[in-house]
């Protein structure tokens, strides 16, 4: 009985840590940069904003089997995939290119489309990236596939080549997920020239805004 | 309260005849309703919360007092949880688990009533680790009272009824790393029926 009084007392202590009102306090994303593409039209300047829609989820990704791009691509999805906090971006590679939403090859990207093309690299010089995003006549429809493209300007041996491929790949994957801006930061994957090879706090929250914004632009049937 | 868990234990796995011989057990199933795990803004206000989950307990109690007894409860449940946004869609997130271990009293209401309250531990199992449950499941604190309701059956079986209400508070090693301040309170309500078997 003695140490029956004593519950109270344990109870009390054991419910401490419970004992708070507030509730969890979300963080601030204010450091995103901009990630939509402003065009020139007729009428004025158009902003272009784009995510995969959550019914054509998982994105299907098909990569050419050439300097380890299904792994660069692989990894560069996880990446993506670990960017989002409530399951907004879910994409898996797929070995039949004819049903693949996003085409990752090796070369250099022929003129066409809307092209977001990375420009050239200075700190990493032995890769380059682009993407072309083809657009239908009315410009409000994404024609898939969105082809993505990692050109290797050196032989495959060359030291730091395939960190540069891992890199751009992950950086050309962002515009194909809907980042279409460059981030103005250096340390940021989504800089027009990128040295890192991870995302940045700036680059999570700009693809959680970029997939919770209402996009302009729709994407038609593969 | 150091004492009482082995003891139970040891109780529960046989050890102790005449301990054995006071022990109460029941075995019951039901579900387990939880308010929101996570509030976020992202454009729109995101709530992320589990759905219905299918629960089972397992308990065992030993007299103290006369009148009141300590005891042990584990409790497992799944469930899917989802998120909500303001926009109205809702999307299917995976499979969570839940183990609660808890440590309580009870004593008598009336007639076939007894009330319950206890402290314990809540964990989270995601069958995935992503989003929020990234950098794996979480163990948090967790607070807890409910009533009890047996009625005789057999000679020594009672079929019992109870229900629960816990409170914890929710967070992840991912939210924190992600900056989330603070954590959620997460209420639940268990409602679950079955079998106990001990003295009344």
């Amino acid at each position: 009985m003695r140490a029956f009084r004593f519950f109270p007392l344990l109870g009390l202590v054991g419910a401490t840590p419970l004992l708070s009102c507030a509730d969890i306090g979300a963080p601030s994303r204010t450091i995103a940069y901009e990630w939509r593409r402003i065009v020139a039209t007729a009428a004025g300047p158009d902003t272009l904003a784009f995510h995969w829609p959550e019914s054509r989820l998982p994105v299907r990704i098909w990569a050419e089997d050439v300097l380890n791009l299904p792994v660069h691509v692989q990894q560069g999805l996880a990446k993506w995939e670990a960017a989002f906090l409530y399951g907004e971006l879910q994409a898996e590679l797929v070995s039949d290119s004819s049903v693949a939403d996003i085409i990752v090859s090796s070369g250099i990207a022929p003129k066409g489309g809307f092209s977001i093309t990375r420009l050239e690299s200075s700190m990493a010089p032995e890769c380059q990236g682009a993407t072309d995003i083809e657009l239908d006549a009315a410009g409000q429809q994404i024609i898939p596939p969105i082809r993505v493209y990692v050109d290797p300007r050196f032989a495959p041996s060359t030291p730091g080549l395939d960190m540069c491929m891992a890199l751009t790949t992950t950086h050309e994957l962002g515009h194909s997920l809907g980042i279409f801006a460059h981030s103005p930061n250096a340390e940021d994957i989504m800089f027009a020239d990128p040295a890192v090879t991870d995302l940045s706090e700036r680059d999570r929250a700009t693809a959680e805004l970029a997939y919770h914004t209402v996009p302009t632009l729709t994407v038609a049937p593969r | 309260m150091r004492t009482t868990l082995p003891l139970l234990v040891i109780t529960v796995a046989g050890g102790a005849p005449a301990l054995q011989a006071q022990v109460d057990y029941n075995a019951r199933v039901g579900v387990t309703w939880a308010s929101t795990l996570v509030q976020d803004i992202v454009i729109n206000q995101v709530e992320v919360r589990q759905k219905l989950a299918p629960t089972l307990v397992l308990g065992a109690a030993l007299p103290i007092a006369p009148r009141y007894r300590a005891g042990l409860e584990l409790a497992l449940a799944t469930s899917g949880y989802q998120r909500t946004e303001t926009a109205g869609e809702t999307v299917d997130l995976g499979t969570v688990r839940t183990g609660t271990i808890t440590l309580g009293l009870d004593g008598p209401v009336s007639g076939g009533l007894r009330w319950r309250g206890g402290l314990g531990l809540l964990r989270y199992w995601p069958a995935e680790e992503q989003g929020v449950f990234l950098q794996g499941g979480t163990t948090r604190f967790l607070a807890g009272a409910g009533i009890d309701y047996r009625r005789p059956i057999l000679a020594q079986w009672d079929m019992m009824a109870s229900l629960r209400y816990d409170f914890h508070r929710f967070t992840t090693a991912e939210l924190e790393d992600r900056g989330f301040s603070q954590s959620q309170g997460v209420h639940r309500v268990g409602v679950t029926v079955g079998l106990a078997r001990g003295r009344r």
